[in-house]
């Protein structure tokens, strides 16, 4: 049998919906509620209820020829890797190193990824535009901007 | 009608909101012409820069920036054969040709006199059908608007193409169960939080918003490498003239007349937006032409590229008259927007011409002064907009990425928002791959907190009885229009299957609904 892209997103939402209906029975609910009309366990025992029908649906009535099937020949997986880290890294460096110093690190991490190479290109894309918005937000907009817990730890604050 | 009128046009020409407009315009230009970015994600990327305005403004920036990327994507389909949005698809069929034969001048004036003409015609014609629907559903119950909202989430996956449907209808189970994520607002339980405090509050709209379409899409155009390609060549010298001579205009008149009503009806329709309004007109414009017109179509024909142009202006225009007086989006685009009033603290619907006639009469008003500001701006301004499509693509994605990530960080000041935004956007691009639709799922995730409180009420008025949803004859009739909705593409399976049509152009999907 092949399987498609129909068949592998059917039993993905399946199994969510089977999660998704255990942890609904988990919901706390207070003494009595369960002869109301309506509570907070109501609508998602329904959604789990409608999510596994029409998972089941879609696994019955999935596409069954070799181009729905899945291929992930052609992607690029790394690259794409790398510049989600690099978005987890600036969340990161956004607590210590503060938003000015996170920015330029971002962007020129961004750019040498995707394939800029000259020095000058990297400093003169990130510099002037890290700079710029945290001008504008910290000193034109007054937004408070936390300078990192680094420089507070050194420097104190 | 009149005193709205006023109050919308003297909320609308204060210079401040003049000045969104404007620039609502231009952004939308610029972003609608990068490859791969629509509407929806346009209209996304700028959702933080309206927390920070009022809610008339804010609005008002989103529709100059939808209207925006509507025409910008009109701008590269014609220029450049790549089409920024699924509802300009269309437009290089007969578009591009017309570059090719060096009439890009022409075409982009066409497009632009048509998306004029276009959205216009649907702005009047809005501007006495909101208040008139409007008026009509001020007299909705609980039950009524439950219904309303299922037919706006089957809607919705109705259109999504063809083989699509049980896809969409997932995704918005998917996005309604995503919204009840949180604190229950009626009980006040925890509901799928796992413990933590950064779920207490839910997952937020602009988060999710932002992942799914602005970083999701960004991030796929990495992943199928188009960043590595040739910045597209465009010689402005020759764009040709911009003029159009007296028998082409009395030719494509009829056409852009037509096209016009037709695609402002298809945006009306809770679901069907400008891709599926900018299709049809094609096709309907190809039927009624004669044998040897007919062969010009896919060649450089005009009335092939003002079916599309006036439609799926007038039908991004029509796309507003569910959202402003029901309170259902028409759209994708329109989805987002509902999602950004809901976080002003506005809720759209029949309340909301009397509640805020400010935001209500002001969007329809700055709905004409957007599609001016595109015919006299815009138009001029081409060859130097698209000057900034040269900005090579792996300088562009980073600064995309940037803006994304920090509208969403700047909003909440928390960087948890940043590692769940990674998270949704892998989730997201396993389902694209997968071939899910995005927008079911943020439409289901926004009316999700709507449709609950509305099922509780009718439901504890009715002590647990669902005969609320029959009982009402309004109700029972928007149920009874939910459900042909839903069974609408089997029944059209089940008719068109003697017949055994040949694979049509129109075997799109309509992911990137705008």
């Amino acid at each position: 049998m092949t399987l498609t892209k129909d068949h592998i997103g059917g039993l993905v939402f399946l199994c969510l919906s089977v999660a998704y209906g255990y942890y609904a029975g988990q919901i706390p609910m207070f003494p009595g509620d369960e002869f109301e009309p309506f509570h907070a366990q109501t609508l998602p025992n329904a959604l789990a209820w409608a999510g596994g029908l029409l998972s089941i649906a879609l696994l019955v009535t999935a596409r069954r020829d070799r181009q729905h099937r899945l291929s992930l020949g052609g992607y690029d997986f790394q690259l794409v890797a790398y510049l989600l880290v690099l978005v987890v890294i600036f969340a990161i460096a956004l607590e210590w190193v503060g938003f000015l110093l996170s920015t330029l690190i971002f962007l020129i991490g961004g750019y040498w990824l995707l394939g800029v190479r000259q020095i000058k290109t990297l400093l003169i894309a990130s510099v002037p535009f890290a700079a710029g918005i945290w001008f504008v937000l910290s000193q034109l907009l007054e937004i408070y901007l936390a300078p990192g817990r680094l420089f507070t730890m050194i420097f104190g604050g | 009608m009149l005193d709205g009128i006023m109050t919308g046009l003297t909320t609308a020409v204060m210079p401040f909101n003049l000045m969104m407009v404007v620039l609502g315009c231009f952004a939308g230009t610029f972003i609608g012409m990068l490859p791969g970015l629509g509407p929806i994600s346009a209209v996304a990327l700028m959702i933080p820069i309206t927390y920070g305005l009022d809610p008339a403004s804010g609005i008002i920036l989103m529709a100059g920036v939808y209207y925006g990327a509507v025409f910008g994507g009109s701008t590269s389909s014609i220029l450049i054969n790549a089409p920024g949005c699924a509802s300009t698809v269309v437009t290089a069929f007969d578009g591009y040709p017309m570059a090719q034969k060096k009439q890009a001048g022409k075409a982009l004036a066409l497009a632009a006199y048509s998306s004029f003409t276009g959205g216009t015609i649907g702005a009047l014609v809005l501007l006495f059908a909101a208040p008139a629907l409007a008026t009509v559903s001020l007299s909705f119950q609980s039950s009524d608007y439950f219904a309303l909202m299922i037919l706006g989430l089957t809607a919705v996956a109705a259109f999504s193409g063809k083989g699509q449907v049980i896809k969409a209808m997932i995704m918005t189970v998917f996005g309604l169960m995503i919204s009840t994520v949180g604190t229950d607002m009626m009980s006040g339980a925890p509901r799928f939080t796992f413990g933590s405090i950064d779920l207490i509050d839910g997952i937020s709209f602009l988060l999710l918003a932002m992942a799914t379409f602005a970083l999701t899409e960004v991030v796929m155009t990495v992943l199928k490498g188009q960043h590595r390609e040739e910045e597209p060549e465009m010689d402005m010298s020759s764009l040709g003239s911009m003029k159009l001579s007296k028998d082409e205009v009395k030719e494509i008149a009829p056409t852009v007349a037509r096209s016009s009503v037709f695609g402002f009806l298809v945006g009306v329709l809770p679901g069907a937006g400008a891709t599926i309004a900018s299709f049809l007109a094609y096709g309907l414009e190809r039927n009624l032409a004669s044998a040897k017109q007919k062969l010009q179509f896919g060649k450089g024909a005009l009335r092939g590229l003002a079916a599309p142009e006036s439609a799926n202006n007038a039908a991004s225009t029509g796309s507003f008259v569910p959202l402003l007086t029901l309170g259902i989006p028409g759209s994708g685009t329109t989805a987002i927007m509902l999602g950004a009033l809901i976080a002003y603290g506005i809720q759209p619907g029949p309340r909301l011409f009397i509640d805020n006639p400010d935001v209500f009469w002001s969007v329809i008003i700055s709905m004409y002064f957007g599609n001016l500001v595109l015919l006299i701006l815009n138009l001029p301004l081409i060859p130097y907009i698209s000057r900034l499509l040269a900005i090579p693509r792996p300088i562009l994605i980073p600064l995309i990425l940037f803006f994304s990530i920090t509208g969403v960080y700047l909003v909440s000041f928390n960087t948890f928002d940043i590692h769940m935004m990674v998270f949704i956007t892998v989730a997201a691009i396993f389902l694209k791959l997968l071939e899910f639709p995005m927008a079911p799922m943020l439409l289901g995730f926004i009316l999700g907190g709507i449709m609950e409180t509305n099922l509780s009420r009718a439901m504890t008025l009715y002590d647990g009885d669902l005969a609320f949803l029959w009982e009402r004859p309004l109700t029972l009739t928007i149920m009874i229009i939910s459900i042909l909705v839903l069974l609408m593409p089997l029944l059209a399976r089940m008719f068109q299957r003697p017949a055994k049509k040949p694979a049509s152009d129109e075997e799109v999907s309509y992911e990137g609904e705008g």
